[in-house]
């Protein structure tokens, strides 16, 4: 007989800090039943940059809504089903061929939820958060989007209570896509100002 | 001032649809912070916010999670001590 089975995975620190964390909340009625469970699943599979493609690919194909977008982001989003936490400032920024716009959390990891779901582990990273800021031409061209010089870059800091989301340039040739052809187009990156498409 | 980390170092996920989480620990720490915000504040993210800034400016080299753990304890401790009825 192994000894397999006697020796379970030994608990990190910080797995047993998140459980004292647990207990001492449930015990104060802070946590109700199948909330930790809710939570995950809504953000593992419903909750995402797909959210945002539908919100794009609408301003791509009725000028109306983009109008509307532009002008109160938090309410046209909601037309479309999506709200909810770290999505109720919200302001879309729109690309065009002079203006190219990027969002990132200087001192966090502020970042429109309902829209993109949790941001990628680099954009929470500190390299990010501090040089796009400084550096943006550099970072995106690191990153795979390089930009013509005469391109204007702008930042968007998501540290006040806005949160920001990147309205892409529709690309050439999508002319005659339906709606749902274009939101397959539209990346979570794209909408971050990290790519374009 | 320090050199920053070059973006080449990390991990760039280029890719939609990536998991959230990278461990269960993180989504249950996650959810609680979101019960703490929804159950203990009201609905209001910005004390636990300042909270996460804090923590992540104490020690920016610590992995993501484990200051938002801090974060939360540090948040923790801000509740009134009785148990809610």
């Amino acid at each position: 007989m192994s000894a397999e089975g006697h020796h379970p995975a030994p608990v990190s620190p910080v797995e047993q800090r998140v459980a004292a964390l647990e207990a001492l909340l449930t015990e104060r009625g802070l946590v109700p039943e199948g909330f930790i469970e809710e939570i995950t699943r809504r953000y593992e599979s419903e909750i995402g940059p797909m959210n945002g493609a539908k919100v794009v690919a609408r301003a791509w194909v009725d000028p109306q809504y983009k109008q509307r977008l532009l002008a109160g982001a938090t309410a046209a989003i909601a037309e479309l089903g999506f709200g909810g936490p770290e999505g109720d400032h919200m302001v879309v920024v729109e690309n065009t061929p002079g203006i190219h716009n990027v969002i990132v959390c200087t001192l966090c990891s502020c970042y429109p939820w309902p829209v993109l779901g949790l941001p990628p582990a680099w954009y929470k990273d500190p390299p990010y958060r501090a040089r796009m800021v400084r550096e943006p031409r550099t970072v995106l061209a690191e990153m795979g989007c390089p930009l013509p010089s005469e391109t204007e870059i702008r930042v968007w800091d998501s540290s006040a209570e806005v949160r920001y989301l990147v309205l892409p340039e529709r690309p050439p040739g999508t002319a005659g896509m339906t709606e749902a052809e274009l939101a397959r187009l539209v990346t979570r990156d794209s909408m971050i100002g990290v790519a374009r498409l | 001032m320090s050199t920053p980390l070059s973006l080449q170092d990390l991990d760039l996920p280029r890719r939609n649809g990536e998991l959230a989480f990278d461990a269960p620990w993180q989504s249950t720490v996650f959810a609680l912070a979101a019960a703490v915000t929804e159950h203990a504040f009201g609905g209001d993210r910005e004390p636990f916010r300042q909270q996460l800034i804090a923590a992540i400016a104490a020690d920016p080299g610590r992995p993501y999670w484990e200051s938002w753990t801090a974060a939360l304890e540090a948040l923790v401790q801000t509740l009134p001590d009785q148990p809610r009825p």
